[in-house]
Order: C-alpha cells, then structure tokens, then sequence
C-alpha cells in the first residue's frame, strides 16, 4: 500500500511544477478582487517553488519519469526529471516568486486588467515544462507556450517602445521555432523518433553521422537565437527594458537560461557522438557574445540596457564553458549558470528600486548612497558576483571556468579564454560606472527623490541577500554541480527514461493483421521504420 | 514525388524570407505564414511520401506513418495562434503608429528616453498606456520628503 502511494507519487512529481501554474493561471483569469488575485498568484508562485524543491530533492536517487496516458517511454510523451532538470526549474520558481512580489509591489491597473497575472503564470508553466520534458517536439510545444505567454507581455500597454521592440522579439522568435519544427522533422526523419532518450540510443547506435550532426547544429542555431548568442541576439538588450520591472526582471533572469538549458540537454544528453563542430561553433559564438555583452554594456546609460547586455554576456560565459566540452568544464558552467539566474534576477530587482526611486531610467542622478545605502551596498555586491571578484560568488564559478578553458588546451579556448578575462574586466568597468553615476557624488538639489515601501524595496534586498548565500554555500553549489555533470556525462538519463531492457518494437502493421492479436514483436531495429535512401 | 515537394518547400520558404525582409509590417506577417507552410510540408516531406502507402487500417498496408501528421497538425494550430497573436500586435501597431512602416516605431538606440512615450496617431485607438503624469500631483510631497531626507542626511 505504502509503497504505491509511493510509486504515485513519484510519478506525479515531475507534472506538478507545470500544471500548478498553468492550472491556477486559468483560475486568475476570473473576475475578481485585486487581493484576491494577489494571492492565488503568490500561492501558485510559491507551491510551484515547493514542487520544484521536491523535485530536487527526489532527483538525488536518480531519474523521474511520467509517462503521461500511461504510454512507454517510446511511443508516448514523457515528463522527466533529472538532476539538471530539477535544478533549472527551482531556479526558475525562485525568481517566479519574487516576480510575482514585485507586480503585486507595484500595482498596474491597466495591464492587470488585461490579465498581467494570468499570462506571468502561464509563462512559468511554460517554462517548466521546457525544463522538464523529454521529447523533442514537446519542448517546440513548450518554447511556443512559454513564449506566446512572453510575447503577450511584452506587449501588454501597447507603449510605443514596447510595440516596437515586441514586434522584433516576436518576428525572431517566430523564425527560431520555425527553424526548431524543421529540426524535430529531420531528427525524425532520421533517426525514427523524438524522444530524448531513445534519440540519445539511436545516434549511438548509429555513431558519428553527417545528417544526425546537421541537425544538431540547425538545434545549435534555434537555440543561440532563444537564448541570445552573438549574431542571433540583437533583439534582447531592446525588449527587456521595454517592458514592466516585475516582468522584465523574470525574462532577463530565466527565458535566455531557457535557450541555454536546451543546448546543454541536446548536447551533453542526446546528440554527443560528433561533437567537434558544435563545440567549435559554441566556443566562436560565446567568446564573441562575451565581448559583445561587455562592450554594450559600457556604449548605454540607461539601468536595464546596462543590465541587459550583460545578460548577454553571461550567456556567452555559459556557451563557453560548453564549447569546452570537458566534466570540469561543464561543472564550471552549472554552477555559473546557478550564480548567472539569481544575480541577474537581483540586479533587475535593484535596477526596478533605482528606476523608480529616482524617476528615470537613467544612471543620471548622484547620491543615492545617502537615501538608499543598503541598496548601493546591494548593487556593488551584485556588481562584483557579475563581474566575477572575489567575495563573491561569481568569482569562484568564473575562476572554476577559466581553469577549465586553460586546461582546454586548443589554440581556440586559449583565445575564448583570453575574452572571457577582458570581458569580465570591461564588464566590471561598467558597472563601476553605474555605481559612481547614481550612488556616488553629491545629489543635485533639483532632482526629486521618491520614497519607496518597504514592499517594493525588499524583494531587491531579499535576492541580494540570495547572491550572499551563493557565494556561502559555493561549495555545496559546486558539489551538485559536480554531480549534475557527471549525471550528464554518464548514459543515467537513457537508462532512467528507456529502461535497461533492449527495446522491442512490434513490426509495422499490415492490412491483414489489423483483426488479430499476435503481432509478433521485432527486435531493436535501427534504421528508421520507412528506411531512409 | 520528393523532389517536387523538396523544391516546394523551397519556393514556400523563399517567398517568406523576403516577405520578411520587407519594412512593411503585414508583408512581415504573411512571410511567417510562409515560412510555416514551408515547414510544415517539409516534415510531411522527411517522412516519407508514397502513394501506395494508405492512412487507414481498412485497406492493405503498408500503412503511412501517422506521428508526422501529428506533428504537423500541432505546428499547424500553434502557427494559427500566433499568427493570430501577431496580427493583433501589427494592428494594435498601426493604430498606435498611425502607418505601418516598421520606421513608424523610430530608431532603437537613438531614441531619447525621455521623450513622452506614447503619442497615439489614431485618437480613435487610443492605447491602453499609462499615463506619463500619474505621479505629478503628488510632486510637492515628494520634494518636502527630499527635503526632509537632505536634513537628516546633513
């Protein structure tokens, strides 16, 4: 008895962070009282983080795996967890909360009218969902629900600025997921199914394969355009600071580790048999985007713009530790992927307190160390950790990175390192410059200083106080990172997922047979079931 | 068969790339909508097509693969809802923007932030903004709390 409830359990888990939010997201849609909203989202926030810690914590064990309708692995849509998958959807519940905080902090009649609550719900189901699925045209399905929710908002208000930088994100994003159905299609076409796991199986079987590599690059494409790499990012640093702060500070936070989450799962889990051009392609791409990132942040004036970039630039830290492709390499990246969520999640939450404090979106007015220290204190521990100096967390998953791109050995990851270095010192220029622009100096008299609640002021204090945990517990941080990547280079996932028994497919079907019980089951077979010329 | 759907697909994806390159905002919409069919197709095409190959059990096999139509009928409803979705933006743009020039929206890093945001072309459309002076009447408050703050700091 026990032990069924057990099984149950367990096989629930891994839906319940998506159908918590998606399901009360549906509820927020009635009419009713502002409190009341307020609360259903907080309490959807909140039982979606709670989901999300214990699924982290059932994942230790091993893999998690629900097969919805009941289907085998194969053949149906399943919902699996793992280590790496748990970790990202915590990550991402955390900043949920302190999301939804914010927008209950900072009322907004109009776009709450138009359900500003509603989609932001929507939008984490879809989030976890794209964390933890396993099947390849399930994640399209959960990029274009997670992202329909985020085109939505970031044209809610429908200001001039938001139209035009919405228009942009949606027209890219669009092209991305069409690129992404073309590479589910050939992924099937050529290996006779969608399923991470059995995909994974089969291009082993199949060993290293020209068509199987193009795919994986057209995925390494879909994927640099969702989460910002160099070229494909242009849109990022002009959407994010369009939209409102709660909102803005969700999207900078988790929607590019989305993209990046993706491209760690495809090429670690699935398509590892040929992973010389992919890796090449990472290590170009993010040593650029690092670059790229540091330097825009240094050419804009404006709180978010700032920050933005450097989003960017951490994403390019992020493909870099990938592009290595070593177990030291990619527990570098878990672990600055962990650092990356919670202080760009902070330092928008800062950026929300600045804006509004002083009533402008740029790093114009000086002196704000007198009216608001604790949050300069803030700002300048949030600048070290994304910078990446030394009492802070940032340093020790940076310094985990760039011992890893020395170790690399290639001329290429001597170089990519050579940029991260330059990168993090321009970047830490930069935001220096944030720090003596507004809390530094004497305050001109003729600038207003607006008061701000508590409420509004404390989740910036809160998700500081997060990056000073980080930068505590590092080395539990870096034990699970180190665990995940292990999880990751081991074949834990497939067997979690498949089974260890040999697969057996039953032969297609003939017009004859339709009536009668016995198809006789065939075994594994290889080729996919049209054989391909 | 393939060879004709694999030029088709060509032709689909190419009238929708330079539908969206275009400066005008519908022709954008609709090179999306290319781009979809182009893609859609495209998988019925990795499938594998046959003409001997029937969809329904009744008659002899060997039967068609039904999971890429399945695909495609997911792509096809999700490409709906936001091309639905992106329409109404275009709409809600042109209305705001009074044409539907992408150049309406100005330039992107030359912009001057401070500049009221939100001029409507279109006084019959008016977008749902917030607007700029919902803090101005409490203007003088504010600057007695500076005050206040300045003496206590000094």
């Amino acid at each position: 008895m026990n032990t069924e409830i057990n099984e149950v359990i367990t096989s629930a888990l891994p839906l319940a962070p998506i159908l918590t939010p998606l399901g009360l997201g549906v509820l927020l849609l009635l009419p009713m009282r502002r409190q009341w909203r307020v609360a259903l989202a907080l309490a959807s926030a909140l039982l979606t983080l709670t989901f999300a810690l214990l699924l982290m914590n059932a994942t230790v064990g091993g893999v998690l795996v629900s097969e919805l309708g009941g289907w085998k692995a194969p053949y149906g849509i399943v919902i699996a967890a793992d280590r790496l998958g748990a970790f990202m959807s915590t990550l991402s519940a955390i900043c949920g909360v302190f999301t939804v905080w914010l927008m209950a902090a900072q009322p907004d009649p109009v776009r709450e009218e138009y359900h500003s609550f509603a989609l932001t719900s929507f939008l984490f189901g879809g989030v976890q969902l794209s964390f933890l699925t396993g099947d390849l045209f399930n994640l399209f399905v959960a990029f274009e629900v997670m992202l329909v929710a985020s085109y939505a908002l970031a044209v809610l208000g429908s200001t001039r600025e938001q139209l035009r930088e919405g228009f942009r994100y949606i027209v890219m994003n669009l092209s991305a997921s069409a690129l992404l159905v073309v590479a589910c299609g050939l992924a099937y076409g050529t290996l006779g199914t969608l399923n991470f796991a059995h995909l994974a199986q089969r291009s082993a079987a199949l060993g290293p394969n020209t068509t199987v590599t193009a795919v994986g690059v057209l995925l390494l494409i879909v994927f640099a355009a969702k989460g910002a790499l160099f070229p494909l990012g242009f849109w990022l640093p002009g959407t994010y600071p369009a939209v409102p702060h709660a909102t803005g500070a969700f999207f900078a936070a988790v929607l590019t580790k989305v993209g990046l989450y993706a491209l760690i799962r495809v090429f670690t889990t699935v398509f590892n048999q040929d992973p010389q051009l992919p890796n090449t392609l990472l290590l170009v791409l993010g040593a650029v985007t690092m670059l790229y990132g540091a330097l825009g942040a240094l050419s804009q004036r404006e709180w978010r713009r700032i920050l933005s970039f450097t989003v960017v630039g951490s994403v390019g830290y992020l493909a870099f530790g990938l592009g290595l492709d070593s177990p030291d390499a990619l527990r570098a990246s878990l672990a600055y992927l962990a650092v990356s969520v919670i202080v760009t999640l902070a330092m928008f939450l800062i950026a929300a307190v600045a804006e509004r404090a002083s009533g402008t979106r740029l790093v114009r007015a000086r002196g704000f160390i007198e009216f608001l220290p604790l949050l300069a204190a803030c700002f300048l521990l949030c600048a070290l950790t994304v910078a990446g100096l030394p009492p802070s967390a940032g340093f020790v998953a940076k310094f985990d990175l760039i011992r890893a791109g020395l170790e690399g050995g290639t001329g290429l990851a001597y170089l990519a390192t050579a940029s991260a270095l330059i990168s993090s010192l321009i970047t830490l220029y930069a935001l220096l410059r944030v720090w003596s622009g507004f809390f530094w100096g004497r305050h001109p008299r003729d600038e207003p200083v607006r008061r701000l609640s508590w409420p509004e002021r404390l989740p910036a204090y809160l998700a500081s106080a997060l990056v000073v945990a980080l930068a505590l517990f590092a080395g539990p941080l870096l034990g699970y990172a180190r665990a995940t990547a292990d999880d990751l280079q081991s074949t834990r996932y497939v067997v979690g997922v498949m089974g260890d028994q040999p697969l057996d497919l039953p032969a297609r079907p003939k017009g004859d047979e339709v009536q009668e019980k016995d198809d006789a089951p065939n075994t594994e077979n290889i080729q996919k079931p049209q054989d391909s010329p | 068969m393939e060879t004709l759907f694999a030029v088709l697909v060509g032709l689909l994806v190419a009238a929708g790339v330079f539908l969206l390159l275009s400066r005008t905002i519908i022709r954008v919409v609709l090179g999306l909508a290319f781009v979809a069919y182009g893609v859609n197709l495209a998988i019925l095409t990795v499938a594998g097509l046959r003409d001997e190959s029937p969809p329904l059990l009744t008659l002899e096999g060997p039967y068609v693969d039904p999971l890429p139509q399945a695909l495609v009928l997911t792509a096809i409803v999700i490409g709906f809802g936001t091309t639905a979705l992106l329409l109404t933006v275009a709409l809600r743009a042109y209305q705001v923007a009074g044409h539907d020039d992408v150049a309406a929206f100005g330039d992107n890093l030359a912009r001057n932030p401070d500049a009221p945001d939100g001029q409507h072309a279109d006084p019959e459309h008016l977008s749902p903004d917030l607007p700029e002076a919902d803090h101005a009447d409490d203007t003088a408050v504010q600057m007695a709390e500076f005050e206040r703050l300045r003496r206590l700091t000094r």
